[in-house]
């Protein structure tokens, strides 16, 4: 009886549990989604997120601009594949001209464009988004810190599709500032001013659940469906195309959708890439990683000019950096082929000046320092009473969060270089990223290994944030030469190519005795599809631009 | 003491218990040396910003007009705002916290049942080699770091297998669960009440959990999704605890199998699986009871290695980020809204406790 009994429950227990699978099924296939066919669709995986948020006058991030420059359009670009500033193409003006004296600029812009609302564009939204973006003194945001509000005096609106600046000074290199992804044009419905004048907390910011309102872009490619923040960090994104956008009749952007899908780890990205979670990889994954890819036949691994550069720094403020031999005799003793083929297996160039190679002007001055040379580094040191019994020792930070690519094996092999010297001794500090800014604001930091990614195409931004005097106040290195600061001053008002490039030059020449900063390696830029992804263009500029890309079927 | 008295009485205990902390999480950002405005602001830390911050953050306020502010704003469920970007850090946390109270949830499963089944197995075959392999089991489970344990499943079930995603929280091509259910508290009831003092006027009945708000949706593509996408980072975790749980329950379940009443049980006839399960493990099960509630306490504020790894949206990785950023009021606010679920949960397991065994109350 009781074996029946058990028999009995048993088969109920089934039955239920078949019910329950088919259930299951039959509910999976009927609320299977229909959405969007693949070819209309890329997901592309990122380790890289918005760092604060995607207005053009606050945000200062790579992959902020990024999006700012999806969602939104400026006065002129740069052409896929640029090599530099002649290849600066029309975007919303489709003409310009500078006065004979360098102080006007004056735009003719395109007609019929439209915001993603359906609001014509013309020269009023121009003057209102710079004299905004300017106002607004936001502290944290590119316009303060590329200094526009020093560079242009003035906007005016000639007629309904013509504007004019009118700088404080020539600025050869203003088209490349215009260029920029920071100064792509805002829509006044959503930047509107909140008091009775601009001010940095006018800013936009995210909202939760409206993607609109989280961007004041409207002019670009695409515009935003969605974008997931979970407790301040980016999930999702979803870029869909502009369907008023104004090159849209030439098949721009060429792929409706865009998924951006935000990893806390390059490894994890590997792992989704190589099992097809992600149509496309990019930044920030390592060298093992990229490596990794390289030799999956399944994808394709893209390589293009980087111009994200790391050099050492040293305070001079104090000694012993306050002596320029000293600096030198460490800049000597740096072994540049060894660092790019042990920490980043190649996938770097060795760096011998600010200038990145590729770039105009770039002239290799720290080669003749040596590469090392640990000769002349002993000598130099000889002459403070330092040898291989008493040694130089210096600290030296770096970054421990990440925002920099392999920062802690960039330090020790750094520190190995150095003292292979036999007459210094290096003692490694790391730091986070937030401490590391607090300690550069303080000047404690004998040395640290910083980086740089440019504001805008042109050597003047490798060399005037950090040789300049004033230029130079973030840095805190206390470095000053007025033969310098009268070079670049030249160099920045000179709008004749030849008379730049001897003057960047002689820059150049006296940043390698100066020792300013010690330039060691320039990063390349890659990125990882599958097979069928085309339209990837890694140029100098590292625009990613997301709307040229396209899957072949 | 009666059960109702003594739940109302540790109910009590817990007022001035989350009373003491908030008060010691206020002090201290206020109170120890360092300014955390000056810290954030960094070479933007101009009088005038500074001042700007200080005042939108509420710091220019008298110290014990902060205070009550303080209170009174976690009362209502605003932690303040985050230094980075002025948003809401009550939000940003309570954003979060469905993913880790999903993971903490699954993760809790998979190590207890795992680790109390196999506890118990190793217990009834003591020194036998059963016994041995478990407990070389539950070591290595606890041993292994978590992230390379989860990278083996990523390699294996993921990339070699192909069973698995790799990473995230669900498929970024189909929108994400959400319930379609709402409850409108803008009624002549609750108008006066809830919606004035908390500003609400409709509650949307989404958990935030993308298994329960697939089935509430009515969903059955996407619960299978999300179930998916759990799979690996809950796994991982479970298999992780279930190596405490693997050792506490073999241990008290020895000790507890040797009783009389247990010898009792099994002379009366009654069936091996009832007398382990129904009798012994009820009474040797308070030990793991306990241990179950911390380490849940311990999930809710989020797995940081495991987050990372498979890029789950989590509190842990929340709290390293605003670390990192110098971020004080959101640092302030998870750490109260973490002391809090530990207070939670540790009166929920002492509620239970007593329940389970009356001796507790008196």
């Amino acid at each position: 009886m009781k074996n029946i009994r058990a028999i009995g429950r048993m088969i109920i227990i089934g039955i239920i549990i078949v019910i329950i699978v088919i259930a299951g099924v039959v509910g999976y296939y009927l609320t299977l989604p229909t959405g969007p066919s693949a070819k209309d669709t890329l997901v592309m995986g990122t380790t890289d997120s918005v760092e604060t948020n995607l207005d053009p006058a606050h945000a200062y991030d790579y992959f902020g601009w990024e999006i700012i420059r999806s969602l939104g359009a400026g006065l002129v670009d740069y052409l896929p594949g640029a090599t530099g500033p002649s290849d600066i193409i029309p975007d919303l003006a489709t003409d310009w001209n500078v006065s004979s004296d360098g102080l006007q600029w004056t735009f003719t812009l395109r007609q019929g464009v439209k915001y993603d609302d359906g609001t014509i564009f013309n020269a009023t939204h121009v003057k209102y988004t710079f004299d905004r973006n300017i106002r607004m003194q936001d502290p944290n945001g590119a316009f303060v810190g590329i200094g526009f509000g020093d560079i242009i005096q003035n906007i005016t609106v000639v007629d309904t599709y013509t504007v004019r600046f009118y700088l404080t000074t020539p600025y050869p290199f203003f088209l490349t500032l215009i260029a920029g992804q920071e100064c792509v044009m805002v829509d006044p419905k959503y930047a509107p001013m909140h008091g009775s004048s601009w001010n940095a907390t006018d800013s936009i910011y995210y909202t939760e659940g409206d993607p609109r309102a989280s961007n004041p872009m409207g002019l670009g490619p695409y515009t935003l469906a969605n974008w997931t923040r979970t407790a301040g960090k980016d999930q999702a994104m979803k870029l869909v195309a502009n369907p008023n956008y104004w090159n849209a009749s030439a098949g721009i952007p060429k792929t409706k959708n865009i998924i951006i899908q935000f990893y806390q780890s390059s490894a994890t990205l590997t792992l989704a890439m190589e099992n097809g979670e992600v149509d496309i990889a990019f930044r920030q994954l390592t060298v093992t990683d990229i490596k990794t890819m390289q030799s999956n036949t399944n994808l394709q691994v893209w390589q293009g000019t980087g111009n994200f550069i790391q050099y050492l720094c040293m305070q001079e403020r104090y000694s012993p950096f306050n002596e320029t031999k000293i600096r030198q005799a460490v800049g000597a003793a740096i072994n540049r082929t060894m660092l790019v083929s042990t920490v980043f297996q190649g996938q770097a160039q060795n760096l011998y000046t600010m200038i990145p190679i590729g770039m105009a002007y770039h002239k290799n001055v720290f080669q003749d320092l040596g590469d090392p040379n640990y000769t002349r580094t002993q000598e130099l040191l000889a002459s403070y009473g330092f040898n291989a019994t008493n040694k130089l020792t210096f600290d030296l930070y770096y970054e421990t969060t990440g925002h920099y690519p392999q920062s802690p094996q960039v330090a020790q092999v750094l520190k190995a270089s150095i003292e292979a010297s036999g007459v210094i001794t290096v003692n490694l500090q790391s730091l986070e990223w937030a401490a590391m800014g607090s300690a550069r604001n303080a000047g404690t930091m004998q040395a640290f290994i910083y980086g740089w990614y440019p504001d805008y195409i042109d050597p003047d931004d490798y060399i005037q944030p950090f040789m300049q005097t004033s230029g130079g106040t973030w840095l805190n290195l206390n470095y000053s030469n007025p033969e310098m600061d009268q070079l670049i001053g030249w160099a920045r008002g000179n709008t004749t190519d030849s008379v730049r490039n001897t003057l960047y030059e002689q820059i150049q020449d006296l940043s390698a005795i100066d020792c300013p900063q010690i330039p060691i390696y320039q990063g390349t830029a890659y990125a990882v599809t599958s097979l069928k992804v085309k339209g990837v263009y890694l140029d100098i500029t590292q625009n990613w631009r997301p709307w040229l890309l396209y899957a072949e079927q | 003491m009666t059960l109702r008295t003594y739940v109302v009485a540790r109910i009590l205990l817990t007022i001035p218990m989350i009373l003491i902390l908030l008060t010691m999480v206020f002090l201290i950002i206020r109170v120890l040396p360092g300014d955390p405005v000056l810290l954030h602001l960094e070479k933007h830390a101009t009088p005038a910003a500074v001042e700007q911050m200080r005042h939108q953050l509420g710091l220019d306020k008298p110290l014990w007009q902060q205070y009550f502010d303080y209170l009174l704003g976690i009362f209502r469920g605003d932690l303040g705002l985050s230094m980075q970007d002025y948003s809401s850090v009550g939000q940003q946390i309570f954003s979060a916290f469905p993913a880790t109270l999903e993971l903490a949830i699954y993760s809790m499963m998979i190590a207890a049942s795992l680790g109390i089944f196999l506890g118990v197995q190793a217990s009834k075959a003591y020194n036998k080699p059963q016994d041995h392999v478990i407990r070389i089991f539950g070591i290595v489970t606890y041993a292994i770091p978590v992230f390379f344990l989860g990278m083996v499943l990523q390699l294996t079930l993921g990339l070699g297998l192909h069973w698995l995603p790799v990473g995230q929280r669900f498929n970024p091509t189909i929108a994400i669960p959400q319930s379609p259910w709402y409850v409108d508290l803008n009624t002549p009831f609750s108008t006066s009440l809830i919606s004035s003092l908390f500003k609400i006027r409709s509650v949307h009945l989404s958990t935030g959990l993308y298994t329960f708000d697939s089935l509430l949706e009515g969903n059955i593509f996407k619960f299978i999704e999300s179930l998916r996408y759990l799979c690996l980072p809950s796994l991982t975790l479970g298999l992780v605890l279930s190596g405490v749980f693997i050792r506490l329950t073999r241990s008290n379940m020895f000790e507890t199998l040797r009783l009389d009443f247990v010898t009792a049980a099994r002379a009366r006839g009654l069936r091996e699986t009832r007398v382990t399960y129904s009798y012994a493990l009820r009474n040797a099960f308070l030990p793991v009871l306990t241990m179950v509630g911390l380490q849940f306490a311990a999930l809710l504020g989020g797995a940081v290695l495991t987050e990372t790894t498979f890029s789950w949206p989590g509190l842990g990785r929340y709290i390293v980020d605003r670390i990192n950023f110098r971020d004080y009021t959101a640092i302030q606010g998870a750490v109260i809204v973490f002391g809090l679920f530990v207070s939670m949960v540790s009166l929920a397991v002492d509620l239970l406790y007593a329940y389970l065994d009356p001796r507790i109350r008196l």
